[in-house]
């Protein structure tokens, strides 16, 4: 979060607005400490029904859609990081991201239409998920599954959120989820499990950035 | 044993057992909103009031059909069912015509429902934002479509 906050303040335009969503059935509890230590002044939601997400066919986090001042996307669904992150040291350092990220946009901001990192309508189209009846599905299903669980009745919220898992595979977002509530949480075995099935079957986890 | 990273078992059985609705009330979802509803229709799908379809998902009943701005879907005559000396709209039906999935649990008496489609076509199409609210983290209402004008940035991460 200081990253997009970083990025927020460099950029410094009464016409550039970032919106950072939390999808996170947690809730104020768990995302809102998180925002609060980035001290933010971009527009922050918490979005426990994954709402943004089912609104762009985003499968995953984190990811992003550039909209332009008439309403157009200009690039949509990708890995979205703000910088290269490193997790471990040495040998065992893991690092995710890139540092093309951020000067794309604010070259998007300063350029507008003419900035090269923007995508023509058909491209975006193309770069949209095509979701079927049941992947639509799915976010209903997610969606009773969460009022079930806030409201105890957890056979139910079990049920409605193992439901969404069938009806959309694809979406890590259930899937990683539903983990949180575990032991293993979201980034142990069954994760990795679910990381190489993706992999197999030829799925993106993220689309490449094109920058 | 030592908890794993991003592992919140505790949050699995938060909540005490409540009530998702006072007695005879029926509860929609869509879109983020939970919608109550305290007069509906007998029958097997959801029968609403005209109002109340307007709350749960702004479209309108007009003598076109049911409208959302220039959207105007013409109804079928048995989507309007006389009861009680009141007209119910099948919304459920409705829904299937437009292609809009759900998933009901009747017996708590909660419908939720997914996208529609149609209001989707202009961004699978043209690129064009859905047509999207959200509440921000201070209760505001956040409208893509209030936002033209302005560049956006929006970006979903999670905790986990």
């Amino acid at each position: 979060m200081p990253v997009w906050q970083r990025l927020y303040e460099e950029i410094n335009d009464p016409n550039f607005v970032i919106i950072c969503a939390a999808e996170d059935t947690g809730g104020e509890a768990v995302a809102g400490p998180i925002f609060d230590a980035a001290k933010p002044t971009y527009i922050q939601v918490v979005d426990e029904d994954h709402v943004i997400s089912s609104a762009f066919n985003f499968v995953n986090v984190p990811s992003a859609a550039w909209i332009d001042e008439e309403g157009r996307i200009v690039r949509i669904d990708e890995g979205t990081y703000a910088k290269t992150h490193q997790i471990g040291e040495g040998d065992q350092a893991f690092t995710f991201g890139t540092d093309a990220y951020s000067p794309a946009v604010k070259d998007w901001v300063a350029k507008g239409a003419a900035s090269r990192y923007v995508q023509s309508a058909a491209t975006v189209a193309g770069n949209i998920r095509a979701y079927s009846f049941d992947q639509l599905k799915a976010g209903a299903a997610f969606r009773l599954g969460n009022l079930f669980r806030a409201h105890g009745h957890q056979d139910k919220a079990e049920r409605y959120w193992k439901l969404a898992q069938e009806l959309n595979p694809d979406s890590i977002n259930f899937i990683r989820q539903d983990l949180t509530l575990t032991e293993e949480g979201s980034a142990g075995e069954t994760f990795l499990k679910v990381m190489g099935e993706y992999a197999s079957a030829g799925k993106e986890y993220y689309r490449p950035l094109d920058l | 044993m030592a908890r794993n990273f991003m592992a919140y078992p505790e949050l699995r059985h938060p909540f005490e057992e409540t009530p998702i609705h006072a007695p005879g009330s029926t509860t929609v979802l869509y879109q983020g909103n939970t919608i109550t509803l305290t007069h509906t229709g007998e029958g097997n799908g959801l029968l609403v009031t005209a109002e109340d379809l307007t709350r749960i998902n702004g479209f309108e009943l007009k003598p076109e059909g049911a409208c959302y701005a220039e959207l105007c879907v013409p109804i079928k005559d048995d989507m309007l069912v006389e009861q009680g000396g009141r007209v119910w709209f099948d919304l459920t039906a409705f829904a299937e015509l437009i292609g809009q999935p759900y998933v009901a649990d009747v017996e708590s008496r909660v419908w939720s429902f997914g996208e529609i489609p149609a209001k989707r076509e202009s961004m699978l199409v043209n690129a064009m934002a859905p047509d999207l609210e959200v509440k921000d983290r201070q209760g505001k209402i956040i409208r893509l479509a209030d936002l033209k004008g302005k560049k956006a940035l929006i970006v979903t991460w999670s905790s986990w």
